[in-house]
């Protein structure tokens, strides 16, 4: 009888037990979630969110606020303690958030996510040693692009790009046709991203680590003066526009070949321009895939609690449903964005989409750093005060290439203190 | 008696009340205007980041780098150059146009219509549709001057001519608000000073430079005054456009203060240290063109 008493006091004990942990975990709670994906990709996390919402079975609500302001509203919010849970940035803003970042290494224990899914060269771009600081959400690589319609008139066989840098100028020379207004190349001297994934290609990292110190690589970077001195003559010939953001002439068909980003396609799409799209070549620096990786990251000033619930969010972002579709897939079929999942990449719509093939072809096991070294604190300096400056005066000013090098590198080299 | 009755009595009084009126705004005016104020100047003493979780005390080493940044001095000039050209068609232009489209008829609201249409737009539209028309290779303005035979004009990307063209812009986008507080302004004064005139045998010129012009003069004086504080803060435009290029030669202070705070380095304290510099520059204007308007008015 005994026996029986203590049998029904454990079956009461367990089934209270699960019944409180199943009240804890359907407990409603509420998150914030910041990010400034203002553009059409931001109707897509909109309608995913509230999915998530609509969906999860632990009384869960993201609120989520996609704001132009974004850095001015999270610098003002963490520093008075306040804030979201969760945010959306690239990895060269960890450093700036450095002090109110949590350690996320735990989220593949606490979650069903497996660590080995994540391609490791992206986990490790947001990774410092053993902590991690963003769970990947988005690669954002820049890749060469050229209109197939305008190769055709040039006599260029469309569906052969350029394989490297001498073809680019030549072929740019073939495309460009003064009286119909069309140019053969689209490098913007504004543009730092598409500047610092080319310039890269020829010259390596604008910023390295040597001896345990920061060192900045411009003056007598032979890879960087290659590309100004391609640049210049482009530039002084015309077959390359002076423009501070190329991308209109390249979706407006005047435009031969371009160096960017998937969000581009959209409009290529709609403006019904017969575009090709592949990697951009290599240089002399060797091949490489420097990308941009944008993750979500949790801050510091949540409960423990809202950190779990940011964790489901981001679970549930990388599991499949019944048919095999996950938020991730469906964010890189919609947007064009390579993904940082093996199993995502390796999903039917995932290998059947065109654009996705090119934008995932590059060897995620090559270098992936973008510009500076991927544990440089100082990426958006060397961005607008090294990089800009530096083609602003190749482009405006009578100066030498090796005298722009020579002021760059001065700049780069006051940056570069500051951090070593 | 109780203490929400010994309060009504105390505050139910004429001289008492009115602070708590004023109250609303002037907690607001603290949180918003005063309080961010001392903070600045506060932060400018500091080298400090973003999220202020790093602050160093600098005693005046900002301001004293500011002063040795050649584009910190650069943007000066382009503000300088900016406000220059915008002010006089701001304060005079507008007067002008307001003068001839005072009378209340259907073109002339229609006009003032049209002239007020950019103000209600935002500045992020603004910005985008005049990058698009102005487009070196796309835009339609280029496009129709290219086949008129006057070649390509780079409009946003060349240096020298840039800076100009944002000036227009601007214009274009607060012109309409000066001209409507005029045309209000110049729809107040007596008629029959008009009409008086107009029997002494003054024309319209006579009559808008010695009716018009002297009666309006302190619509004249907030519009100078507001109008050059805005053109000394010139920001949103150039953000929108040419984000300080081409070779920054459209960078304005305000524009510089903010990739130091925001987009570059995240120089809090040297951001602030370049605003307080700025405040100073628009509070030591504003003070002396002040003094001018009082001793005209004296």
């Amino acid at each position: 009888m005994k026996r029986i008493l203590c049998l029904v006091l454990v079956a009461v004990m367990s089934i209270a037990c699960v019944a409180g942990a199943a009240a804890e975990e359907s407990s409603p709670i509420t998150i914030q979630f910041w990010n400034s994906f203002t553009g059409a990709d931001g109707d897509l996390l909109v309608e995913l969110v509230d999915r998530f919402n609509a969906e999860n079975k632990w009384g869960i609500t993201i609120e989520m606020d996609i704001s132009s302001g974004f850095t001015e509203q999270l610098s003002s919010a963490l520093a008075a303690n306040e804030g979201p849970a969760l945010v959306l940035f690239s990895t060269a803003f960890r450093f700036q958030y450095a002090d109110y970042l949590k350690d996320v290494s735990d989220i593949f224990e606490k979650t069903g996510l497996n660590r080995d899914d994540f391609i490791p060269s992206y986990l490790d771009y947001c990774s410092e040693g053993d902590a991690l600081y963003l769970v990947p959400f988005q690669i954002v690589g820049y890749y060469m692009m050229w209109n197939k319609d305008l190769f055709t008139e040039a006599g260029l066989d469309p569906e052969t790009p350029p394989q490297n840098w001498d073809e680019w100028l030549q072929y740019a020379q073939a495309l460009t046709n003064e009286d119909k207004n069309v140019y053969g190349s689209g490098i913007s001297y504004n543009y730092a991203y598409q500047i610092a994934h080319i310039i890269q290609r020829f010259g390596g990292l604008a910023v390295t680590s040597e001896d345990g110190a920061w060192k900045a690589n411009f003056a007598g970077n032979e890879g960087y003066a290659e590309f100004l001195n391609m640049y210049k003559e482009m530039i002084d010939a015309g077959y390359n526009p002076i423009d501070a953001d190329t991308d209109p002439t390249f979706t407006a068909g005047q435009l031969g070949m371009t160096v960017t980003g998937p969000w581009t396609t959209g409009a290529l799409d709609s403006n019904g321009i017969n575009y090709g799209i592949a990697l951009v070549p290599e240089g002399m620096a060797g091949p490489m895939n420097s990308v941009e990786v944008i993750g979500f990251a949790i801050t510091n000033v949540v409960s423990e609690e809202e950190q779990l619930a940011a964790y489901r969010f981001i679970e549930w972002w990388n599991t499949e449903d019944a048919e095999g579709n996950s938020p991730a897939l469906t964010w890189s079929l919609e947007n064009g964005f390579p993904s940082y999942a093996f199993s995502v990449q390796e999903k039917d719509a995932y290998k059947s989409n065109e654009k996705l093939v090119v934008t995932s072809s590059a060897d995620p096991s090559l270098p992936s750093d973008f510009i500076v070294d991927s544990s440089f604190a100082g990426t958006n300096e060397i961005l607008n005060d090294v990089i800009l400056p530096l083609m602003s005066s190749i482009t405006f000013e009578d100066i030498s290439v090796e005298d722009a090098l020579a002021n760059a590198q001065a700049t780069a080299d006051e940056i570069v203190a500051r951090y070593n | 008696m109780q203490w929400y009755k010994r309060a009504y009595q105390y505050w139910n009084r004429p001289g008492r009340c009115a602070y708590l009126f004023l109250a609303p705004s002037l907690i607001l005016l603290f949180l918003f205007n005063i309080l961010p104020l001392v903070m600045a100047f506060v932060l400018s003493l500091f080298d400090a980041n973003l999220t202020l979780s790093q602050m160093t005390f600098v005693r005046l080493g900002n301001f004293a780098e500011a002063f040795a940044d050649s584009r910190f001095l650069g943007s000066l000039r382009v503000t300088a150059v900016l406000t220059v050209v915008e002010l006089p068609v701001q304060v005079f232009g507008a007067m002008i146009v307001a003068a001839l489209v005072s009378r209340n008829t259907r073109r002339n609201k229609l006009l003032r219509s049209v002239y007020f249409l950019p103000v209600i737009c935002s500045a992020t539209a603004i910005g985008v549709m005049w990058k698009m028309i102005l487009h070196s290779n796309i835009g339609l303005i280029t496009y129709l001057l290219r086949t008129m035979g006057l070649g390509k004009i780079n409009f946003l990307n060349t240096p020298g001519l840039t800076i100009y063209v944002v000036a227009f812009i601007s214009i274009w986008r607060s012109f309409g608000i000066s001209v409507i507080i005029y045309v209000t302004a110049i729809q107040q004064i007596d008629t029959a000073m008009y009409e008086a005139a107009e029997l002494d045998g003054a024309g319209r010129i006579r009559q808008f430079v010695s009716i018009t012009v002297p009666s309006i003069r302190p619509t004249f004086w907030y519009i100078l005054l507001t109008r050059f504080a805005g053109s000394l803060q010139i920001f949103d435009i150039i953000y929108t456009t040419t984000n300080g290029g081409p070779n920054f030669t459209t960078e304005s202070t305000v524009s510089y203060i903010y990739s130091r705070a925001f987009t570059s380095g995240a120089r809090m304290g040297y951001a602030c240290a370049m605003s307080v510099l700025l405040f100073a520059i628009i509070m030591l204007a504003t003070l002396v063109l002040y003094r001018k308007m009082n001793k005209e008015d004296a």
